[in-house]
């Protein structure tokens, strides 16, 4: 029963609550595996790139398994709910960018002052889980191109990511990856070192 | 709209409040403030729970003390088990509970409550146990396949509480109604999982209610009241889209008898 997950559950497991952007995450995912006709990454065979750092991209780590750790989920830092998706195996890349508007509304607006106000009072909590409710409906039964366009663009692969030697700092002792260690007069020192004392 | 006929949701049916009302004021305290064309005025403890405009016609419920009082009443069945379903091979507790919107309440279910399991349309009283102050059903480890299992409490109101459970992997198709008074079945029955729709029946008697409400709630909702109000079609069939995690409760009341239906989900 509990194997075998399905994408809305894999996602919700890992990114802990639901939420409208995790939703939307979670369409994208399971429309650029239908697209382009792959599987989830094990490999690296996928890649894909981010261009905001908000719910949706669990949902892409989760489902595609583009993840931080295996360096195939590139981010953008462009505040923009933008997601290009891309197979090795198939030359292909999907960019799916969500529509002006297509996640706005009363229900959306009010959702958002209710997750940023701390401290919620027992009426608030209950329309909270009842926006959620309808929201979840909404995005998860409107059809994709209500809420994303999408088209094909070229793509140039990153290298996989290599695997670099470690070396010991010579200020704290620590390993550190030798293309982040900085040469000094006193040797070679971790980024952490240079940032509190310099060279020092 | 112009004016509206107000109707009261007692117990399931609607019954005629006010007429041709044109005017209504709730006011803090959970009143609501009813005013017609022919001048008449009336101030009842309820709220509103459904309004259609176009065919002028708004339909409330009671809050008075009394009205929630009675309505506070529900047995349902839950597994006793932290991550809300059985897996093969796992001891099978059921744990019977008495409140209101998956909420146990104050009263404890009664002590000579019947617990029945149902198979192939052969039904088998089960022994129930107390435990920690709890009513449990204890069904071992070797409870497989599709376990079909209802509570009965009697009284004034009568009570019921169905579960609907799969233990291991098995195909089933469709399932047979107990044949309860009031009953509330799943339409198909498989696995139900968030982002689904689910569907069930409601049956008197083993007969198709139509037209009858039927409330919806999930665990640990922050709600009070009943998150969900469904209203079965002519075939006695009502839906709902799964939002929420864990568990759900259909209930479901018509005269003196109440009836819940746990549907165990897997997530
Ligand atoms: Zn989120
Ligand atoms: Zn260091």
């Amino acid at each position: 029963m509990c194997k075998n997950m399905p994408p809305l559950e894999l996602a919700i497991q890992f990114h802990g609550h639901i939420c409208p952007g995790l939703l939307m995450g979670i369409r994208v995912a399971e429309f650029a595996l239908k697209e382009l006709g792959i599987s989830p990454d094990v490999d690296e065979e996928l890649v894909t790139v981010v261009e905001t750092n908000s719910c949706g991209v669990d949902a892409i780590q989760a489902i595609l398994g583009c993840t931080f750790g295996k360096g195939n989920l590139i981010y953008k830092d462009y505040g923009k709910n933008v997601y290009t998706v891309a197979s090795r195996d198939k030359g292909r890349a999907l960019r799916i960018a969500q529509k002006f508007g297509g996640n706005r509304g009363p229900e959306s607006q009010r959702f958002r002052e209710l997750a940023q106000k701390g401290n919620l009072t027992a009426d608030e909590a209950a329309e909270k889980e009842n926006l959620t409710g309808i929201l979840f409906e909404r995005l998860m039964s409107a059809p994709f191109e209500d809420l994303f366009e999408w088209r094909e663009i070229d793509f140039v692969f990153p290298e996989k990511a290599k695997i670099h030697a470690t070396i010991q700092c010579a200020g704290c002792g620590e390993g550190v990856m030798d293309i982040r260690a900085v040469d000094t007069a006193r040797g070679l020192i971790c980024p952490t070192c240079l940032e509190e004392k310099g060279g020092q | 709209m112009c004016e509206s006929n107000v109707y009261l949701n007692k117990a399931g049916q609607e019954e005629l409040l006010m007429e041709k009302v044109d005017r209504i004021i709730p006011a803090e305290d959970g009143s609501i403030f009813l005013e017609n064309v022919f001048g008449e005025r009336r101030v009842i403890k309820a709220r509103i729970i459904e309004m259609e405009l176009v065919r002028h016609r708004i339909v409330m419920e009671e809050t008075s003390d009394a009205a929630v009082a009675q309505k506070r009443q529900e047995i349902w069945l839950e597994p006793a088990t932290d991550h809300g379903h059985f897996h093969a091979g796992e001891e099978v507790i059921l744990r019977v509970h008495k409140g209101y919107n998956m909420k146990p309440g104050d009263h404890k279910p009664k002590t000579d409550l019947q617990a029945f399991g149902v198979s192939e349309g052969m039904s088998r009283p089960l022994t129930l146990q107390e435990h920690h102050g709890n009513l449990e059903l204890n069904l071992g480890q070797e409870a497989d396949g599709l376990l079909h299992i209802y509570v009965r409490e009697d009284g004034d109101h009568q009570l019921y509480g169905v579960i609907v459970m799969e233990i291991g992997h098995h195909h089933h198709h469709g399932l047979k109604p107990l044949g309860l008074p009031l009953e509330i079945v799943p339409a198909d029955y498989s696995h139900a999982r968030m982002g689904d729709s689910y569907e069930i029946r409601v049956l008197a008697d083993g007969k198709t209610l139509a037209g009858i409400r039927v409330s919806a709630t999930y665990a640990g909702t922050h709600n009070r009241e009943y998150p969900h109000h469904l209203k079965t079609d002519e075939e006695g069939r009502a839906k709902i889209f799964l939002t929420a995690r864990g568990n759900y409760l259909f209930s479901v009341t018509k005269d003196n008898i109440t009836s819940t239906f746990t549907l165990v989900k897997s997530f």
